[in-house]
């Protein structure tokens, strides 16, 4: 018994140690990514991105990295290339898909006038805008 | 003085270039590759020509000199179509800013001060103030060349 005592409580002392080690490890872990998340919100930000109309600026008030393929644009925002300068609010962009949306007011400036509408979805991998709602597009043809 | 005198020339410059606007209730898209705008809903089109009202329009455009220049534009359902003391009426419209055309089909009807006709296709010459009415079966045909004083 006394032989039998010594090894049970070694073993229990073992696993306590295996156990905590386990604890730790995935307290470290989630710790890391609570890190990750806040560190990709940016304020007054602008930068430039590769799209298939080339290259495009970007910025906004506030930037939200939602996660490696999405970013958000928080107040008020814009997309300019050589295609088009849209200026809007609250501009959600997919990056994988080469799609940016936002359901706010929008003005959009081309080559060929100024239009305003209610929302945006701009598919660009198709060259395609589409404009919800009620919408003017004057154009100085 | 001379701050004056340009600040009034920029002034008469920027209301002399024409301009067109395109409104829609429902949505516009804008599709680069083709070169066209699609409105739909309730869509107002207006040049330096004529204001035109119809449930959709698709218009097509080309660039020239780094700006983009509508070409064709073609009006679908309840079309009207105001050209000074005119109304033109039908069911399609499509306009080319080339030849300066209008044509309309469908129940076209032609309104002015001084008559109504109605057919089946309307073909609206701008530039030589002719209208050109047939109706469906073309057994008859009505050509008026407008008074050529009236000027464009």
């Amino acid at each position: 018994m006394t032989k039998f005592f010594p090894k049970a409580l070694n073993t229990i002392i073992f696993l306590i140690l295996v156990i905590q080690t386990l604890i730790y490890y995935f307290n470290t872990k989630s710790s890391t990514k609570v890190f990750s998340q806040k560190s990709v919100s940016v304020e007054n930000f602008s930068s430039i991105v590769l799209s298939k109309s080339g290259m495009t600026k970007i910025g906004s008030e506030k930037l939200n990295k939602i996660d490696d393929n999405n970013i958000s644009l928080e107040g008020i925002s814009y997309l300019e290339n050589s295609k088009y300068k849209i200026y809007g609010s609250n501009i959600f962009i997919d990056m994988e898909n080469d799609v940016s949306s936002s359901k706010d007011d929008v003005e959009v400036i081309n080559s060929m006038g100024i239009l305003n509408a209610e929302s945006f979805t701009n598919l660009d991998s198709e060259g395609k805008i589409l404009f919800k709602g009620k919408v003017t597009f004057v154009s100085h043809d | 003085m001379t701050k004056y005198i340009l600040i009034i020339l920029l002034f008469i410059f920027k209301y002399a270039q024409s301009e067109s606007y395109v409104k829609a209730g429902d949505s516009l898209i804008w599709d680069s590759e083709k070169q066209s705008y699609t409105a739909n809903g309730d869509v107002e089109f207006q040049n330096d020509k004529f204001i035109a009202f119809a449930d959709k329009m698709i218009a097509e455009y080309i660039e020239q000199k780094d700006k983009e220049v509508f070409t064709i534009v073609e009006l679908f359902n309840d079309v009207i179509i105001e050209f000074k003391d005119e109304i033109f009426k039908g069911d399609y419209a499509i306009y080319t800013r080339e030849d300066n055309i209008i044509k309309l089909t469908g129940n076209v009807s032609i309104k002015s001060p001084t008559r109504l006709l109605t057919g089946y296709e309307l073909i609206a010459d701008i530039d030589n103030n002719k209208r050109i009415l047939n109706s469906a079966d073309d057994e008859s045909l009505v050509e008026v060349l407008l008074d050529n004083n009236a000027k464009n």
